[in-house]
């Protein structure tokens, strides 16, 4: 069973005086993602890799092309039930500065409609789960980077989403930090129903995470397979040398 | 305390520039019922379009429209926040200017229609933020403090829409918050310029909200072919 379907996706963003200017930063993406995956995009710099994660998650429309996510067909709107069973983090979080880890947790359940007698318990086992214990009064921009990064995950998961979209969550941080943000990811995959599509410059995380791996380049699905099929496409030895091999 | 300290200091001066110039009761209840109606709508109005705006200072718009909250809820739902803030603030002017001016309300009935009158202009008003910074970006974010200001300048906040230029009056004659203070002030004895104030006030409102709302959605789906909700979030 897919998470995701996408065929023919075509994306180009305009700017300039009368969207003159134009960059097509998809062209054709072909794309599966199977339920209860960690699947991994990889890509250089502008490749395409967040567009196509924001497209998945209902932020951004696509020209043209179909999508379809956890069965629900979003080429031309996204379903506000859709949207229950999706949640998202990303790499640069931000969130209401003037809110405290708890207040901002509680606020998001709200949005997600958590709201009865287990919206307590479930904002008090996401802190848990992300050793936030200390820092439940602190507010949101007193926050350490590693910390911003624990709460953003915590809520990813704040409504238990069948789909979660990780967008280099381990950007910026400490390499100790991104180790403990790989073992949540790992353990939330462990523990739950859940598929999740991760971004990501890191080939380690790549590695270390993700099931299947799609290389995109200038709007193209260059690559998908399991690590070891990307490396065999190439002539590297690891996925480090297939990646640079692959982005020339 | 920082809801009622504007229009608290804005219906002090009204108030003692109409004991200044020896205004008898009813003319200096005609300026008060723009005092009151000023700050009232001014408090109501920013927390819808705040709404958005703090979703956007904060950067963290994206996640607020990942999640189930339709343009409905998250528009009426900051609504009901700025009506209950903006009863308070009405409330808190309301006697403050009977201890200070002997300002009389009109009745029971007739200034609660005025209150709903009034929240309603403010839903109209920060809806019409709402779909400019939607529409625009964060470059227009100013109209949250200007678009009510230049709406009451037009619709007769301190004086009667017949003391407008005429293109002016016209224009009064489509803001619903016009009709409602026209209907208000007839307690005063001021003859209101356009008839039917209520029935038109209302109407307008309904059509307004409707059409907003239509066009929010539009907005919303035009965001997100364009990526203005992804840019406002970076």
């Amino acid at each position: 069973m897919l998470s995701i379907n996408a065929r023919d996706i075509h994306k180009t963003y305009r700017s300039g005086f009368m969207g003159r200017k134009k960059n097509h930063a998809l062209k054709g993406v072909e794309l599966s993602v199977n339920k209860g995956e960690i699947f991994g995009l990889l890509g250089t710099n502008g490749a395409g890799k967040t567009t196509l994660l924001n497209i998945f998650s209902g932020q951004l429309a696509a020209d043209s092309g179909f999508v379809e996510v956890l069965g629900h067909d979003i080429s031309k709107k996204m379903p506000v039930s859709l949207k229950e069973e999706l949640n998202m983090c990303s790499g640069i979080p931000n969130f209401p500065w003037s809110l405290t880890v708890e207040e901002n947790l509680k606020f998001y359940s709200l949005l997600y409609g958590i709201c009865d007698k287990d919206c307590g318990d479930i904002i008090q086992n996401c802190i848990k789960m992300f050793s936030l214990e200390k820092y439940r009064s602190v507010r949101y921009d007193q926050l350490s980077s590693g910390n911003k990064q624990k709460l953003a995950l915590a809520k990813s998961m704040i409504n238990n989403p069948k789909l979660l979209f990780l967008d280099e969550p381990t950007i910026g941080l400490d390499p100790d930090i991104a180790k403990k943000i790989r073992e949540l990811i790992r353990k939330i995959h462990g523990e739950r129903d859940i598929t999740i599509i991760l971004t990501t410059h890191y080939m380690k995380e790549a590695e270390e995470l993700c099931g299947r791996i799609a290389f995109i380049k200038d709007g193209i699905i260059k690559a998908v397979g399991t690590r070891s099929e990307i490396v065999a496409l190439t002539e590297g030895h690891n996925l480090e040398e297939a990646f640079i091999e692959l982005a020339e | 305390m920082e809801i009622l300290f504007w229009p608290i200091v804005s219906l002090l001066s009204i108030g003692i520039m109409g004991s200044f110039l020896k205004l008898d009761g009813d003319a200096l209840a005609f300026i008060l019922t723009g005092a009151i109606t000023a700050g009232v709508v001014q408090v109501a109005q920013l927390d819808v379009s705040y709404s958005l705006l703090y979703d956007i200072w904060s950067k963290s718009i994206k996640h607020t429209f990942m999640a189930p909250v339709s343009q409905f809820d998250y528009i009426i739902g900051s609504w009901i926040i700025g009506v209950l803030r903006g009863a308070i603030v009405f409330a808190m002017l309301g006697v403050f200017a009977m201890w200070a001016f002997h300002f009389r309300l009109a009745g029971a009935v007739p200034t609660l229609i005025f209150a709903c009158g009034i929240f309603l202009s403010a839903l109209v008003i920060g809806m019409l933020v709402c779909l400019l910074i939607m529409l625009y970006g964060q470059r227009v974010e100013v109209t949250a403090w200007s678009l009510s200001t230049l709406l009451m300048l037009v619709s007769g906040i301190y004086y009667p829409v017949s003391f407008l230029p005429k293109p002016f009056a016209l224009l009064a004659a489509a803001i619903p918050l016009t009709h409602f203070l026209e209907y208000y002030r007839s307690f005063y004895g001021y003859t209101p310029v356009f008839s039917n104030s209520l029935l038109t006030g209302f109407t307008l409102s309904a059509a307004y909200v409707f059409l907003l709302f239509w066009l929010l959605g539009f907005a919303f789906e035009k965001a997100r072919k364009s990526g203005m909700i992804l840019r406002l979030s970076e």
